[in-house]
Parts: C-alpha cells; sequence; structure tokens
C-alpha cells in the first residue's frame, strides 16, 4: 500500500512545486510586457542590499563585507563623450597635419641652412 | 518618435531582456531537477523561450508607435 503511494506522493510534490514556481514567475509579471518586466527589474535592484545585508547578519558575517562604494559612473555619457571627441579630432587632423608637416619641413629647412 | 522615447524603450527592451531569460533559466533548471533528471536541454529551452519572449515584447514595443489603434481609425 505505501509502496504505491509512495511514488505518487513524490510525483505530486514536484507537481506542486513545478507549478508554484510557474504561478509565482506569472503572478509577479516576470513573463508580462515590457513596463512589467522593467519594473521588476528596478524592485529586485532595490531589493538586493537589504536582503544581502541581511543574509550577512544572520550567518554572523557583519562587519567582514565592505559596502560597495557608489561609483558615478555612466556608461551612455562616457560613449556619447568619446564619440564627441573622435568626431572632433577627425574634423581637425587634417588642418593639424598640415600644420605638423610645416612644422617638420621648417626644422628640416632650418637645419640644412 | 523622439530620441529620449526610442532610448527609453531601448532601456525597457535590455531590462525585460534580462528578465525574462533569467526568469527562462530558472524555470528551466526547476523542470530540469525535478522531472527530467538533470539534463541541460529543459535550462536551454527554458532560457530560449526567454529570450523569444522578450524579443517579441521588444518588437511590438518599437513597432507600437507606427501603428494606428482601431479607436483613432473610427474618429
Amino acid at each position: 500500500m505505501a509502496a504505491r503511494i509512495l511514488p505518487l506522493l513524490k510525483l505530486a510534490t514536484k507537481v506542486t512545486i513545478a507549478g508554484g514556481a510557474v504561478y509565482v514567475a506569472c503572478d509577479s509579471g516576470l513573463l508580462g510586457s515590457s513596463e512589467q518586466g522593467a519594473q521588476a527589474l528596478e524592485k529586485a535592484k532595490a531589493a538586493v542590499p537589504p536582503a544581502l545585508a541581511e543574509w550577512m547578519k544572520y550567518f554572523g558575517l557583519e562587519a567582514q563585507l565592505p559596502t560597495m562604494p557608489k561609483v558615478e559612473f555612466s556608461p551612455v555619457k562616457s560613449w556619447n563623450s568619446g564619440v564627441r571627441w573622435t568626431i572632433s579630432n577627425l574634423s581637425e587632423a587634417p588642418t593639424k597635419a598640415a600644420e605638423y608637416s610645416n612644422q617638420g619641413l621648417q626644422y628640416v629647412k632650418d637645419l640644412i641652412k | 518618435m523622439s530620441e529620449k522615447e526610442l532610448g527609453k524603450k531601448w532601456d525597457r527592451c535590455l531590462a525585460d531582456g534580462v528578465i525574462k531569460i533569467g526568469t527562462g533559466l530558472g524555470l528551466g533548471i526547476v523542470f530540469s531537477v525535478l522531472f527530467f533528471k538533470r539534463r541541460t536541454w529543459p535550462i536551454t529551452l527554458g532560457s530560449g523561450a526567454g529570450l523569444g519572449m522578450a524579443y517579441a515584447n521588444c518588437q511590438n514595443d518599437l513597432r507600437a508607435h507606427y501603428l494606428q489603434h482601431i479607436s483613432q481609425k473610427e474618429q
């Protein structure tokens, strides 16, 4: 009797766990529209540091993990400034090349004199 | 569509992509461990399905600006 029920019970437990995971994923908007997905990511980002702090406290490793310094780094701003720098240098390149070649020629002329 | 709006749409697309691939991966791992004897294919299937859903969402979001809604058509 027990030998017949046990595999059935195991299967029922597995189905419950899997079904629960799918339900939680659908219910929390993880598999919904773009806005819901973006909101879920913001919530997750906000929830990570306090959760991490609590876990550290639980394991008694409070003073061990140094706090992450808030780096004011924006990849978008860096990329844009890089593009601007490249294009401005490309536009100035012919003028500067002429200038440097003139200077070089003048230097060689002075040496020959 | 203004550049600012386009930028926001792309940000939403990327965030949504990360969430969907992660969710697909997670569900794939759960199914792989529980039903498929820790094989790799459910994980790959889950991640791929998540990527596909994110792609479809992004495509709809970017095209939505150029589509006319039926309520506007009736006016």
